[in-house]
């Protein structure tokens, strides 16, 4: 290339890497009417259209290149891009195979080749390749890259068990042949796998056994837990035992894990069942033992380290276990030791829960040990002893002791306590997190058991108001976040969780664990019919993570894996789903795209990150935990929940589109999803989604989401013969979409039959008579009557959440008819079938479901209005008289009234309004 | 107690408790990728029993010649789990990797001048301010601090290879160098 041309191209570089896409197609164009040959240019055009969203046009331009097979680097580099975006990892890996073809002397494009594949999940040819660059290129590393891709292989879900060992041994066998074996703590990790896998102990132990191994060992954390596991396997659990001893002694090693390899060492002796047998003798021996070396270090690290104190719990709990405990008060003993050591720091809670399973009579003594702990302070340690003696008195609580005066009297207690301990803190940066904290959170999720108890709402307002206030003086208290998050919504009260939920600044890797906060059932909130896209807008950035994250890393497959596969990646797309039906016309156009890309979800084997554990629970442990307790509608929705809601939008939408699997095939520009194990066992779609719930199914939806679901599936059952008999043939379908998209870009799609169109002009005739038209069934006709009943019904909450739900799920009804009905609308269909009475039955459901849509709406706008005045927020003041009587300003829980009673109005009104819109956009 | 295990990918999935913390970034995920891809063994997390993260640490080597060092990237403990002496550990880790296995000269680290806390902590560690490299970090709007708040002190702890300890100098809070002179 001339270094003028050159000079000519490095701006569009720029204009790509600053996302100026419109700039870079228009250099683009200037440059290729001089140079119209210029594959490097082409490549840089697509790039840029890619990125604009035309794709049609950058399908021409990357077949193009593509043609031209090129070789050059940068030519290569900007089709990479550019495949990647497009979703055709597949030609990634011709195209570098190509090139590595022409050039088979380029060691870099060999490479380059052996990522493509690994890219797109071809590891077989991928190990090919790093075996022929082994050969050829004489370098260790393309030798445990040809290991590394058999092992991947051998890990892929795809992959069958039997092929698993196969791979295993093939691995085994080339990583053997390698004449220096470690030059890095991966490669001996890499052997020491494979070794496990198969089994083959022995040999693992003679590598771990070696000098190189045990050094490796000794600095390498994951290389001596894979030695770890591997002696125990090989039934080394004393000597795992020794070498733990030396290294807690010599080494001033507290890795938890090598006191569990003691304790495991020294109950190793119990295993057999024999009352009597020497083995259980020396055993005892050993007990004693043990407890010695523990003491003795636990004297000796005091407060450093506390580790050596709790293992002497779990000794005591585990002789418990297999019946050889002397001393009966001794776990009490114990662990009232451990509190006078640990107690004042705020992990101690946790470290004791595992042991908190007492015997009455122990309990007895533990309890009046943690209600003696002093209730004044004067320093933080003092206050974090108090609250831990909170929080394990209130694990314990029994079911008796759960009464509303007995909570009534620990809220008054902790919010009490809580504010006296804010004063230790009153100089701490606004950056710190309070001392007293956790007080507001145990009152908290005691105002969450009060409201469970008596359903009444008062207990969630007083908490809110106390969590408001703990953020006035705990700025960064995400704990107080998340339960506001999750306390807003059961109230109606949305908008106020999202902004508590963006105040967290959750980001990347995030999104996917955290977002159920917000996310979960939120179309019930979704003002999207309204044109307030916020709720969409925040389902389409949580789930940007999973299209800007292609890595070039294979070692993280399972994670790769888990996070392509997210459940809530797929639950979000649901909720975006059923906002966008409200927001957007539904035309089979995007029935299509959406029947396309819920396809794909079907078959997904879906991996469950979200965060459960992240809120803090301080309940009982014979009382659910506070985040099960405040789920939405009372149901956390997950597998099940969104397998059958795919169910039912999959289902209407095949009937509402023309696109079969021929035609989409053919339409398709990206690769399809790798399909699991198994896949072509499974019964053919239109079964599967015809299958009864599951009871898993069914235990996730509330009882009108199962109303909807009974409605979707009679209604869909009902006009099945009628789509199939109307939906034209597949050529027709496919040349009809050829020609547009020669219309929109100027090229014709390849290897399609236009002639067709000429031939069918006229409404095809068929053979065989259109289906009978049949009474619509009294499940759908039933629908809207029972859904606006249990409207009424729920109109005596006091929160508008289930109205709320019942509203939308109506509206969703709606509009899942309009879908399936949508091929009716065609004069010309109607008449040629025959279709009269069936047109007359949908237009008598559709005018019942907007009568009765409207009175919901008309409802709902009524209520908003009376929400937010002065009286609603003087209750809400007045229902808030446990915090305020402890001390919070009158004027702030004001505040937070107007804000919830304003959030209310504006999540009620929207909905309600957002309905008569739906109405009216398909009242004809 | 706590299990110190080598940093895997999917504790991307239960890092939240250390993360949603002010003071902890979230990175994108190409980047944990990247470090867990080619430095492992100076990745580590603290692990409850019971499984919940405590902390982490991540770290790299990098430099040339006499510079050849361990980076320590970011550490961080979640609120909870704090004072417990954790990240003396993690750090402790981390050295003994840089020595023994990267046989680098030294390990360094950043934080902030306005952070005296960390600063004490890492000085009882061994370590000491070798240089302030102004407008490190970009503001985060905390006030008062100014340009403390900005400028960063990169400390270092020599290790054995550096037997000359020319990673100490009593006079380090005196050089400054910008922040474009280091990597």
């Amino acid at each position: 290339m001339s270094a003028a041309l050159d000079r000519q191209i490095r701006p569009i570089y720029d204009a790509l890497d600053t996302g100026s896409n419109k700039s870079a197609i228009v250099s683009c164009t200037k440059l290729l009417k001089k140079n119209p040959n210029n594959v490097l240019i082409k490549a840089l055009k697509a790039l840029a259209l890619v990125r604009s969203q035309k794709i049609e046009e950058s399908l021409v331009l990357c077949d193009e290149v593509l043609e031209s097979k090129p070789t050059d680097d940068a030519v290569l580099s900007a089709m990479m891009h550019v495949l990647r975006g497009l979703g055709r990892h597949n030609d990634m890996v011709l195209m570098f195979e190509e090139a590595y073809k022409q050039q088979p002397l380029n060691e870099e494009l060999g490479a380059q080749t052996f990522f493509a594949n690994v890219r797109a999940g071809h590891w077989k040819s991928a190990q090919q390749i790093a075996t022929k660059m082994h050969k050829q290129f004489q370098e260790d590393r393309y030798l445990y890259w040809s290991v590394m891709s058999a092992v991947l292989q051998a890990n892929d879900p795809t992959t069958p068990p039997a092929m698993r060992t196969i791979l295993y041994k093939l691995a085994h066998r080339i990583i053997t042949s390698s004449p220096t074996p470690y030059q890095s703590n991966d490669r001996f990790h890499l052997h020491l796998s494979i070794l496990r896998e198969l089994e083959l102990y022995d040999d693992a132990h003679k590598l771990l056994d070696s000098d190189i191994g045990r050094a490796i060992c000794s600095t390498s954390l994951s290389c001596n837990e894979i030695r770890r596991d591997i002696w125990r396997k090989r039934g080394m659990i004393l000597d795992e035992g020794k070498l733990a001893t030396q290294r807690i002694l010599d080494k001033h090693d507290r890795n938890w894990l090598e006191f569990l390899s003691i304790l495991d060492a020294t109950f190793s002796y119990f295993s057999s069942s024999v009352e009597s047998s020497p083995s259980r003798r020396e055993g005892l021996e050993q007990v004693e033992k043990t407890q010695e070396l523990f003491t003795r270090i636990a004297e000796e690290d005091g407060s450093k380290d506390r580790s050596a104190a709790l293992a002497l719990l779990e000794l005591e709990k585990r002789a418990r276990n297999h019946g050889i405990s002397k001393d009966s008060d001794r776990l009490v003993t114990l662990m009232q030791d451990y509190f006078t050591r640990v107690g004042d720091k705020a992990c101690c809670f946790e470290d004791l829960k595992p042991y908190l399973a007492l015997e009455e009579n122990e309990m007895t003594g533990w309890t009046s040990f943690l209600q003696a702990v002093s209730r004044s302070f004067a320093t933080p340690q003092e206050l974090q002893r108090l609250i831990n003696s909170h929080k394990l008195l209130r694990y314990n609580l029994t079911q008796s002791e759960l009464s509303v005066e007995a909570e009534t009297a620990r809220v008054t207690l902790y919010i009490e306590q809580y504010l006296e301990g804010l004063k230790l803190g009153l100089n701490l940066p606004s950056t710190e997190l309070q001392y007293a904290d956790d007080l507001a959170l145990l009152a908290a999720n005691t105002f969450v058991t009060l409201w469970g108890l008596t359903s009444d709402e008062k207990y969630l307002l007083n908490a809110v108001t106390l969590l408001e206030f703990a953020l006035t003086k705990s700025q960064q208290s995400f704990q107080a976040r998340l339960t506001l998050i999750r306390l807003y919504r059961l109230l109606g009260a949305p908008s106020l969780s999202l902004e508590h939920y963006r105040a967290m600044g959750v980001k990347q890797v995030q999104n996917d664990t955290l977002s159920h906060f917000l996310l979960s059932r939120a179309s019930t909130f979704s003002l999207a019919s309204t044109g307030d896209l916020t709720l969409a807008t925040e389902c389409l950035e949580s789930t940007q993570i999973y299209l800007s994250n292609s890595q070039e890393i294979p070692e993280f497959i399972i994670f790769e894996e888990r996070l392509d596969n997210s459940l809530q990646r797929d639950i979000v797309k649901m909720e975006h789903l059923r906002m966008r039906l409200t927001h957007e016309q539904i035309t089979s156009d995007v029935i299509d795209m959406e029947l396309i890309e819920l396809k794909f979800i079907f078959d997904r084997t879906h991996h469950d990150n979200r965060d459960f554990e992240i809120m803090s629970n301080y309940q009982p442990k014979i009382s659910s935990d506070v985040f099960s307790q405040t789920n939405l509608l009372g149901k956390n929705e997950s597998h099940g929940w969104l397998r059958t809601f795919l169910k039912v939008y999959i289902q209407a939408f095949q009937q509402g589109s023309d696109l079969d699997d021929s035609v989409e095939e053919k339409l398709l520009i990206g690769d399809r999803p790798k399909q699991s194990f198994g896949s072509d066992s499974r019964p053919p779609l239109r079964q599967r989604l015809a299958e009864a719930l599951s009871k898993e199914e069914l235990a996730e939806l509330t009882q009108d989401e199962l109303h909807f679901i009974q409605y979707a599936r009679a209604l869909a059952e009902w006009l099945e013969p009628y789509h199939d008999y109307t939906r034209p043939p597949p050529s027709v379908v496919l040349a009809e979409a050829a020609k547009q998209t020669e219309l929109k870009t100027g090229y014709p799609l390849k290897g399609v039959d236009l002639a067709v169109l000429e031939r069918s002009s006229s409404p095809s005739k068929k053979d065989e008579e259109p289906p009978a038209v049949t009474q619509s069934p009294e499940q759908v006709v039933r629908f809207f009557e029972t859904l606006k009943e249990r409207f009424a019904e729920s109109q005596k909450n006091s929160s508008p959440v289930e109205s709320l739900h019942i509203a939308t799920l109506v509206q969703e009804a709606l509009l899942l008819f309009i879908v399936e009905t949508l091929r009716f609308k065609s004069a010309a269909v109607v008449k040629a079938n025959k279709f009269g009475a069936l047109v007359a039955s949908f237009k008598s459901i559709r005018s019942d479901a907007i009568t009765v849509l409207r009175d919901i709406s008309t409802e709902l706008v009524k209520q908003s209005e009376a929400v937010a005045k002065a009286e609603s927020r003087k209750a809400f003041v007045d229902a808030c008289a446990i915090v305020i009587a402890r001390g919070i300003d009158t004027d702030f829980t004001l505040n937070v009234a107007k804000k919830v009673t304003d959030a209310r109005k504006k999540v009620i009104e929207g909905v309600g309004k957002g309905l008569e819109r739906v109405c009216s956009a398909y009242a004809n | 107690m706590s299990v110190l295990r080598p940093f895997k990918a999917t504790d991307m999935f239960k890092f939240n408790n250390i993360n949603l913390d002010i003071w902890t970034e979230t990175y994108g995920i190409g980047f944990y990728l990247n470090y867990l891809s080619r430095w492992p063994d100076l990745c580590s997390v603290q692990e409850a029993p019971g499984g919940r993260m405590m902390g982490y640490v991540i770290g790299k080597a990098e430099g040339s010649n006499s510079e050849w060092h361990g980076h320590v990237t970011a550490i961080t403990v979640a609120p909870e789990y704090r004072r417990l002496g954790l990240a003396r550990k993690m750090m402790g880790l981390l050295e003994m990797v840089s020595d023994e296995i990267y046989k680098g000269f030294f390990v360094d680290l950043y934080v902030r001048c306005a952070n005296s806390v960390a600063i004490d902590m890492y000085e009882g560690m061994g370590y000491s301010v070798y240089r302030r490299v102004r407008e490190y970090y970009g503001n985060i709007g905390l006030g008062k601090g100014g340009r403390d708040e900005e400028d960063a002190f990169d400390m270092r702890k020599p290790l054995s290879r550096d037997s000359r300890r020319r990673s100490v100098r009593s006079n380090g809070r005196d050089m400054i160098v910008s922040a474009h002179d280091v990597s």
